[in-house]
């Protein structure tokens, strides 16, 4: 009963989203034209190379990239909304409602960001199997591996969530969504796997919740183990329980000194 | 008389744009703050790539800087003096262009110039900190002018891509991945494209303009490279003003009042 509210929530953010597939449409045609820069790039890289780079052929590489680029960008502008909210006063109305805000978001959010997932990777799927072939994924894997990525994409939002929180107290939205995306862009290995970082940079990186969204769950994608499964999965939902925590423990702060003008 | 007017006009605005920038003075160092260290990451993302593969097809850690410096100043110049570029399709599908047309001045440069995005003070702070670190003194003067260059094609290219809103009515999601699409193809090594796409990025997404050739002109200048660079901006900017205005023609008021302050 106390969740049906949120499915509801979900299944209208999800046929609203099927309404707007120019926006969609627009949105991984650019991720495609990235994987196609990419694309050029690694091609150029391997040709001077032996043909594997720190484990990965140029196929993995792109795929690697394709998944990364996949999760990463499919949630939208989360932080950019919670600062909408505030800055507008739209809040308060939200905040009336008999539901928990943040799980009314989540609930909204994950239909739209599954639903935007898809329409990319397929996207980059095409160009991927266009200008450098597929890879090879063992089938039986595919439902473990689509675990690691929704756990990656509530990880993502869990995180951003936590960053939109703080906007009822700074109020710039923008800048906090800025830095957060640029850190899980290079810091959480989006844009190259972790193998290529120098030793000190990438141990670093490995243990931070950034590569949980991108790096981990992407490597586990082509390069698939039981072992790295289970690390991953488990930190995983470590992490989303930690953010979640957080979130509880900031909003809770944050919303006593928030004050809502107007009327 | 009239680029005077324009001039004095400009100036004006410049002024006005500053004191609303330092008016929310903490909004304002956050912003610009905040731009700096984005732009820094993507130097990091540069320097771990050629940290592990040094050389790419001729380029180096000391060209990507480079192309660095080149994009952020002139992308930053162009959102801090022409800050409506990117929100011109909003302005036309809203029906918000009939405070411009009311008035005596230039529509297009009044427009464009009436809005300030103070996030690109950022990127030219950090555009000049990185041509500071690989510039020698006799290259300044070639960078500010292929920086006008490049900031000139990218300001045509916003106009030309918002300019759809003219002729569809809502443009504002395809103009944004329109020019997302020329900075992101404009701020990786020119030369990892080859073929049709080198071709393409040379005409309608001319990214090679905004950064590709100009690196290459300041590492190896030739008059012919800066000429034609030069000519494909001046030529690439009218035609831009020739589809505003074109498009003009089919704008319709939304006959919304509105109230400037």
């Amino acid at each position: 009963m106390g969740f049906t509210k949120y499915w509801e929530s979900a299944k209208i953010s999800f046929n609203n989203n099927l309404m707007y597939k120019a926006d969609f449409l627009a949105n991984s045609l650019f991720i495609g034209l990235i994987i196609f820069i990419f694309t050029n790039l690694w091609k150029v890289v391997y040709s001077t190379e032996s043909g594997i780079i720190e484990g990965f052929t140029i196929n993995m590489m792109i795929w690697y990239f394709l998944l990364t680029e996949s999760i990463v960008t499919s949630p939208g502008k989360v932080i950019e909304t919670f600062g909408e909210e505030v800055q507008s006063g739209e809040i308060a109305h939200q905040l009336n409602k008999p539901y928990n805000y943040v799980l009314f978001k989540y609930s909204s959010n994950i239909s739209e960001t599954i639903l935007r997932f898809f329409f990319t990777f397929s996207i980059g799927a095409i160009i991927a199997l266009t200008f450098v072939g597929g890879i090879i994924v063992d089938w039986k894997t595919l439902p473990f591996i689509a675990i690691v990525i929704f756990l990656a994409l509530t990880l993502h939002f869990c995180i951003m969530a936590l960053l939109g929180v703080f906007v009822f107290w700074m109020e710039d939205a923008k800048a906090l969504s800025f830095l957060y995306n640029k850190l899980v862009f290079v810091i959480g290995g989006m844009i190259l796997p972790l193998e290529i970082f120098p030793p000190w940079l990438a141990k670093i990186s490995a243990v931070l919740p950034f590569s949980y969204v991108a790096y981990h769950p992407a490597k586990l994608f082509v390069m698939f183990s039981w072992d790295s499964f289970f690390k991953v999965a488990l930190t995983e939902i470590a992490w989303i329980v930690v953010t979640i925590g957080l979130i509880a423990i900031f909003y809770n702060f944050f919303i006593k000194k928030l004050s809502i003008n107007g009327g | 008389m009239a680029t005077r007017q324009n001039l004095e006009l400009f100036k004006e605005y410049i002024k006005v744009n500053i004191s609303m920038a330092l008016e929310y003075r903490f909004s304002f160092v956050v912003q610009t703050i905040t731009m700096v260290l984005n732009d820094l990451v993507w130097i990091l993302f540069w320097w771990i790539f050629f940290s592990r593969f040094e050389i790419i097809n001729g380029w180096t850690m000391q060209h990507m800087i480079m192309l660095y410096a080149l994009l952020t100043f002139s992308y930053g110049t162009g959102s801090v003096f022409f800050g409506n570029k990117s929100h011109l399709s909003s302005i036309i599908s809203e029906g918000r262009l009939d405070f411009y047309l009311s008035l005596p001045k230039n529509i297009l440069f009044h427009t464009l110039i009436s809005r300030s995005n103070w996030f690109g003070l950022g990127d030219i702070i950090f555009g000049l900190t990185m041509a500071g670190i690989v510039l020698s003194i006799k290259q300044w003067p070639l960078f500010l002018l292929l920086s006008i260059i490049s900031a000139t094609i990218l300001i045509a290219f916003a106009i030309l891509a918002h300019s759809l809103a003219f002729f569809f009515g809502e443009a504002s999601e395809t103009a944004r991945s329109l020019n997302m699409g020329i900075t992101t193809l404009a701020s990786y090594p020119y030369n990892i494209f080859g073929g049709a796409v080198k071709v393409i990025m040379l005409t309608i997404l001319p990214a090679g303009f905004i950064t590709g050739i100009p690196v290459e002109l300041l590492y190896d200048f030739n008059l012919i490279g800066l000429l034609s660079t030069l000519g494909f901006a001046i030529l690439f900017l009218t035609i831009s003003v020739l589809v505003f205005y074109k498009g003009l023609r089919k704008y319709e008021s939304g006959s919304m009042i509105t109230t400037r302050i």
